[in-house]
């Protein structure tokens, strides 16, 4: 056996160890990543009609605070008729208006303001006047509406969520 | 030879561990002097702490949402001392965090990074980076009210950086919620990742710690002698917090639904307040960029700090991020203790953390600490009134004085109560602000409106009569377990008699009077017992309460029907808590 042809073997055993070791890598890095990142994917924000109050409850113009409550799956665990979220609603003649509670800033809930005419996050001072519009603070866009409608005297609340911090009205989850 | 050197001798031809140790005892001081070998030598010893309690920790704590609080409320208040290990773990993340600071400061003032030493430099910048993540994930354990929602905001802050920020946030999370698999990764970050990280850091930090030196070993026996002085004072101190503060704070369970005032963990305090200074687009900035500008600056001072140049120059910037950050907190924590709204809501948290601690005590529902609490009437009867019923009731601390519209409940349907409201039903404490107003007459005094010449008498013709129907009424809402009726049996007999004959020109009484067919004035046979509650907040209009007219039109501003609103659960439960509280006597 000539050098030449030992050190073309010495050099293709290499290749092929540097390859089994890269496939190796490979075959344990793609299903180890997708166990991690496949179940934290959310689907775009499907919404749900969420059954709230009586219409003839609200009275006008006067918000209230009503959680909505449904069905919540949280990986491995299904609650029944739980919390999801709550939604400040206000009545405006045979309608009704609703925005999340959820502050559009970063997800802290918005109470209602000292003054009583609007609204205010409690983290970092966002304000919200009586239509949800944003008067001061940091968040960057009015309250987020939901929409909502009335079937047989009974509000009924379109919930969804938003991402937070940013201008536009981005539906998530 | 004797057992033991016998044995050493025999791993040592092994293993050669004496020549490991010595190298580990014997590394030499250099780049900072005794000072920076006190400061390394507490950061070990912190860590050791951490890792001892957190492998402890671990035995206990189980993480899910459904276990976390439940879990850690026992080492805290059940477990035979695990407060103890509760709080040496937390005050040592804590102390961690500032050593880890002062590590840094330091070693910037003394020069670490000498030429050759970068990496060293760098492990001591990633031990700090390192804390604050610890601190970070290990915070959220608990799963309380505080470390839940720090854990959100932050959440949403990492959200906030361009592209990659909505994918880095679902992946914190384990989805668009900070949910169940949120738990299980910011855990796994927690006990696993970091801790091996942090042995990468102190163990390169130890090996590489000759290399690069200009000054001379100090004697070994006297560094280990100092290490261990110092590791004794570091646990004296833990210790001695741990006392202070009877282990560590633990909040209220995680309640999304809640209007918590959130603040992140102390030492983000900085970020929160710098981040007031950005809005809009420029958020993000506050948020992400100036903090990693200042990190950024600190990984490349061993090029930015010369020898050709001031060091003065390049350790300016140095002062102002560590000052920068201390101010910022103080700035955050004067502005939050002035802040009165922030103070109201902070102590309206405290009280829940309060009472979710002391209703956990007598043990948590398999479903967590979350469903205790949606379950318990001391916190949700509570909760349910404040949304609910405190627009226009007063009781104990919720509603407004001066905006109620309705009946002021303390004391409602005690005999004191029942005396005082029907001899001035019209007082403001009653119905002098309702709709109820001019509606009852006094059982003892003539109606202003009343022609002389007209006869009157009145219904309780002796304070005697008077207090024997008020003694009779409350007697009628007692529930088992009560506190046994006020006055004797005869004193009650006689107050069933007067409501039979005389109430019931208005009333109702099991179901017969009111004569006049006014439909207004309530039942009283188990006035104020727990089915009348229930049924009163249900449905006004119900024959077993204030009957029909009670949703008139005409009574402006009557109490609604509650039926559509809350759930058979939640009425119950506001039932139990309001009458209970009324009474001044204990929530079941």
């Amino acid at each position: 056996m000539t050098e030449s042809s030992k050190t073309g073997r010495r050099r293709a055993v290499k290749s092929l160890a540097v390859l089994g070791g890269a496939l190796g890598c490979g075959a344990l890095a793609v299903p180890t990543a997708r166990f991690v990142i496949e179940p934290a994917r959310g689907s775009a924000g499907a919404g749900r009609w969420i059954k709230t109050l009586r219409l003839d409850a609200l009275r006008e113009g006067e918000p209230k605070r009503i959680a909505l409550i449904a069905d919540r799956r949280d990986a491995w665990t299904l609650e029944r008729d739980v919390e999801l979220g709550a939604a400040w609603l206000v009545r405006r003649g045979s309608g009704v208006v609703a925005w999340s509670t959820t502050c559009p800033h970063l997800g802290c809930a918005v109470d209602r303001s000292a003054t009583g005419a609007g609204f205010n996050c409690p983290c970092h001072d966002s304000s919200f006047d009586a239509n949800g519009k944003r008067l001061n603070g940091p968040s960057p866009r009015d309250l987020d509406e939901l929409d909502t409608r009335v079937e047989g005297g009974v509000v009924l609340v379109d919930f969804r969520r938003f991402r937070q911090g940013v201008p536009e009205k981005e539906p998530v989850g | 030879m004797s057992l033991g050197p016998r044995v050493a001798d025999w791993l040592d031809e092994r293993t050669g561990w004496r020549a490991i140790a010595r190298s580990w005892v014997d590394h030499p001081a250099v780049g900072g002097g005794p000072w920076a070998l006190a400061i390394g030598t507490a950061v070990a010893s912190v860590l050791g702490v951490l890792a001892l309690t957190g492998v402890v920790l671990m035995t206990a704590y189980a993480p899910s949402p459904q276990s976390a609080w439940a879990s850690v409320h026992y080492v805290e208040f059940v477990q035979d001392r695990g407060w103890i290990i509760r709080g040496l773990h937390y005050w040592a993340a804590q102390a961690l965090i500032m050593l880890a600071a002062i590590h840094v400061l330091h070693g910037a003032f003394v020069a670490s990074y000498g030429h050759k030493r970068e990496i060293q430099w760098w492990l001591t910048l990633l031990v700090l980076a390192l804390s604050l993540g610890a601190g970070i994930t290990g915070g959220l354990l608990p799963w309380d009210q505080r470390g839940w929602w720090a854990r959100v905001v932050e959440g949403n802050i990492v959200g906030l950086a361009p592209v990659v920020g909505g994918f880095l946030q679902e992946m914190m999370s384990g989805g668009p919620e900070l949910g169940a698999l949120g738990l299980s990764r910011i855990y796994t970050l927690h006990v696993a990742l970091l801790p091996i990280l942090f042995a990468v850091a102190v163990v390169g930090r130890r090996l590489l710690a000759g290399r690069g030196a200009t000054g001379g070993a100090a004697a070994s026996s006297r560094q280990a002698a100092q290490a261990l002085l110092v590791f004794a004072a570091v646990v004296a101190v833990l210790f001695a917090l741990t006392g202070k503060a009877h282990g560590a704070r633990l909040e209220g369970p995680a309640d999304p639904m809640s209007d918590y005032p959130a603040r992140p963990e102390w030492f983000l305090l900085f970020l929160y307040e710098l981040r007031k200074f950005f809005h809009g687009a420029g958020e993000f900035w506050g948020t992400t960029m100036v903090p990693g500008a200042a990190a950024a600056y600190l990984v490349l001072l061993p090029w930015i700090d010369r020898p050709s140049r001031p060091r003065a120059l390049a350790l300016t910037p140095v002062v102002a991020i560590f000052g920068g950050a201390v101010g910022l907190t103080v700035v955050t924590l004067r502005h939050d203790a002035h802040d009165k709204q922030y103070q109201k809501m902070r102590a309206k948290a405290d009280a829940q953390d309060a009472l979710a601690i002391r209703v956990a005590g007598q043990g948590i529902p398999p479903a967590g600490g979350l469903a205790m609490l949606r379950e318990a009437p001391e916190l949700r009867g509570r909760a349910v009134f404040d949304a609910h019923c405190a627009s226009c009731h007063v009781l104990a601390d919720l509603g407004d004085p001066e905006k109620a519209t309705a009946t002021k409940l303390d004391g409602w349907s005690t005999a004191e109560w029942i005396q005082k409201m029907i001899h001035d039903p019209d007082a403001p404490e009653f119905f002098g602000r309702g709709p109820f107003k001019g509606q009852m007459p006094s059982v003892d005094v003539r109606p202003k409106d009343q022609p002389p010449d007209e006869p009157w008498s009145p219904m309780t013709k002796s304070d005697a009569e008077k207090h024997a129907v008020a003694a009779f009424l409350a007697s009628e809402g007692s529930e088992p377990g009560d506190p046994p009726p006020q006055g004797d049996a005869s004193q009650r007999a006689l107050g069933q008699k007067i409501v039979s004959e005389r109430c019931t020109t208005c009333h109702l009484y099991k179901g017969e009077g009111d004569d006049e067919g006014s439909d207004k004035a309530p039942e009283l046979s188990k006035y104020a017992s727990l089915a009348w509650t229930r049924s009163q907040i249900a449905n006004p209009a119900s024959p077993t309460t204030y009957r029909s007219k009670a949703l008139d039109a005409a009574l402006k501003k009557h109490m609604p029907r509650f039926d559509g609103d809350l759930s058979a659960a939640d009425i119950d439960l506001v039932a139990r808590w309001t009458r209970a509280t009324a009474r001044g006597i204990p929530v079941r």
